[in-house]
């Protein structure tokens, strides 16, 4: 063997296994992630039962639990960042990105519930927004609202927004969707039990918010 | 995955091309020829130096050839005037009594018209040329005339390196060209040189009158010489310890009019009259791999250019719609937590990097072999921001030249 084909086949052997290494070295990392975002769910999915029985055991004062649930909104919103991003790094359709975000959907509901239940109890009105997307390709705004929300969201930190993805084969969320009345049209958004579809600006989003909610939210922000 | 996915092949292959320069770089023929001595055998040398309108630099240019460390009675310094309308003549004229000196004037008929000129005056063994632009060190030609030992060589390259670097561009070439010294030294060490540049090549005075001379060859003479020689079978050496420094442009305009000359030139030749060489395993590595990798990284660089700034455009107008109607203080600010868990890579980003950083590292590797002084860490952060930046502007108008068949003319 004549030594530029010996040293191609050694260049050929090198950039093979550095190129395995980078593949490896990613696979490595996405799985982390996807350990990351496990255990971040497994935490919340144990706040969240601890919650309900908190407030179950709290029958006579249910209001001393409402600290609780707004820390766990708040850590729902940071585990929805990460999960958008795997979600990006690892595609939509991969297995455990959907796993992932039915459990995901499912911590939402139910403290989407217990804060229904929290507000009855404790005569409270909080905010809160149920956002429905698809990224399946057919809803050009969804983006646009997704943006739009994240900046309400941040601005006005007590304002709950949860968000679905209208096409995930959740048996519970597609019962959701049909207690909700929400209607295939995305994006879609129930601001405090008022149905909106379509999304033209921010100013046109914040219209839909019940008189003086987004103020009323920004002075609840002080409270410990 | 996206567009993205379109480099991988490219990216792959610049990992293979960068793994056997490495490999090559460290095996037996390589390391004999950077463990060369300059013996005391001393061919009889001329070097031309082809002149047109060099006023600024010609008289700077002799200075250096008549202070090389070489027998006098050994070496001749041949100026031609190819026709300049300046003051190069007269200048000229202030060596015409040197001993070692001759002059020629002619009518101006291109660099390859001088060159022939200058060969036809001298029966020395070795001819060599240097731009009116570039200056040598003084132990350049003792490393020069050591390759030619080799029987089968019949001509040698330097290491070039940028005079005088002043602006980011000026950095940015010479890091490139101290890039160029490693490939040109490992490429030499298995004969896959496909240029002779004009700065300080040499060649046997014998072999060249039976090629024929110098041709106009697409206005790059050098490269064209290179060719023929490599066509019939001879060897192209390299002395990477023979320093020599040129003038790089110092504007964006003129390094885009300089290598779009070179890359025309190098399409032209090589698409053209020495189309044979593609491929040809009876021309080894220069045939099989030097050639179809530099053709492919003409057209992945005009590629990949115009998918990053059409995929850039898109994220670009995505973002832009995105933010429309929110507050810039929010919408202008990164968001998200430092955490590894956003840490940004990917696979085309590793890899990239992974190229970047054998590019980086084979500038220490040329500075080391060429035993370059002076500082190179401003050359290495132009060449990393950019380079790729600049590349396929001169690459997509070339290749545009090519394919439109416009010709140019190549002062700037």
């Amino acid at each position: 063997m004549s030594l530029v084909a010996r040293n191609a086949l050694i260049a050929l052997l090198i950039t093979v296994v550095l190129v395995g290494t980078v593949a490896y070295a990613i696979n490595y990392l996405n799985n982390a992630r996807v350990t990351e975002l496990s255990a971040i769910e497994e935490q919340l999915s144990i706040d969240s039962l601890s919650l309900e029985t908190q407030f179950s055991l709290l029958e006579a004062a249910p209001c001393d639990s409402s600290a609780s649930s707004a820390t766990l909104t708040s850590e729902l919103a940071d585990f929805s960042g990460r999960l958008s991003y795997a979600e990006d790094q690892l595609g939509s359709d991969n297995p455990q990105v959907i796993r992932l975000k039915e459990r995901y959907s499912l911590l939402e509901i139910r403290d989407y519930l217990i804060t229904k239940r929290l507000a009855e109890a404790c005569k409270t009105k909080p905010v809160t927004v149920l956002y429905f997307y698809s990224n399946a390709g057919d809803c050009g705004d969804c983006d646009k609202a997704g943006y739009a929300l994240s900046y309400l969201r941040n601005t006005y930190p007590t304002l709950r927004v949860y968000s679905f993805d209208y096409n995930l084969e959740l048996g519970a969320l597609k019962t959701f969707i049909a207690v909700t009345k929400v209607k295939d049209t995305l994006p879609a958004f129930v601001i405090n039990g008022k149905h909106s579809y379509g999304f033209s600006s921010l100013a046109d989003l914040e219209k839909q918010f019940p008189k003086g909610a987004l103020a009323t939210t920004t002075a609840t922000t002080t409270k410990p | 995955m996206g567009l993205e996915a379109l480099a991988y092949p490219f990216l792959f292959i610049a990992i293979f091309f960068e793994s056997f320069v490495l490999v090559t770089l460290l095996s037996a023929p390589a390391r004999s020829a950077r463990g060369r001595f300059m013996d005391a055998i001393f061919p009889s040398v001329a070097i031309i130096v082809p002149c047109w309108n060099e006023e600024k630099t010609v008289a700077a240019t002799c200075d250096s050839l008549l202070a090389l460390d070489y027998p006098k009675d050994r070496l001749e310094i041949i100026l031609v005037n190819d026709g300049s309308t300046d003051t190069t003549p007269s200048i000229m004229e202030r060596f015409a009594k040197h001993p070692q000196v001759r002059i020629i004037h002619k009518e101006n008929g291109g660099k390859h018209t001088a060159m022939n000129a200058g060969v036809a005056l001298t029966n020395a063994e070795l001819v060599g040329c240097l731009d009116a632009d570039s200056f040598v060190e003084s132990n350049s030609l003792k490393e020069i005339v050591t390759c030619f030992n080799n029987p089968q060589v019949v001509a040698t390259t330097a290491a070039m390196s940028v005079h005088k670097p002043e602006n980011i561009l000026q950095h940015m070439q010479n890091a490139e060209y101290t890039f160029g010294i490693t490939l040109r030294h490992v490429f030499a060490s298995i004969n896959g040189l496909y240029v002779t540049p004009g700065p300080f090549s040499f060649y046997r005075r014998e072999t060249l009158e039976k090629l024929g001379g110098f041709r106009y060859g697409h206005q790059t003479e050098d490269m064209e010489m290179a060719l023929r020689i490599q066509q019939a079978g001879y060897e192209i050496g390299n002395a990477p310890r023979a320093r020599v420094y040129t003038k790089a442009p110092s504007t964006i305009v003129r390094l885009i009019k300089q290598r779009t000359r070179w890359i025309t030139g190098f399409l032209r030749n090589v698409l053209g009259e020495y189309r044979s060489l593609i491929l040809n395993r009876r021309h080894g590595v220069l045939g099989m791999l030097v050639l179809p990798t530099a053709l492919l990284a003409v057209g992945s660089g005009v590629l990949l250019f115009v998918v990053s700034i059409f995929t850039l455009a898109q994220n670009a107008i995505v973002a832009i719609e995105v933010r429309a109607g929110i507050p810039l203080s929010y919408a202008l600010v990164p968001h998200g937590a430092l955490d590894w868990f956003y840490l940004p890579v990917n696979f085309y980003i590793l890899l990239a990097i992974i190229v970047l950083a054998t590019s980086i590292a084979f500038i220490i590797i040329g500075r080391r072999i060429s035993r370059t002084t002076g500082d190179i860490a401003l050359g290495m952060v132009s060449y990393t921001l950019l380079y790729g930046l600049v590349a396929p502007l001169w690459l997509i108008r070339a290749t545009s030249d090519v394919a439109l068949g416009k010709r140019r003319n190549w002062r700037y």
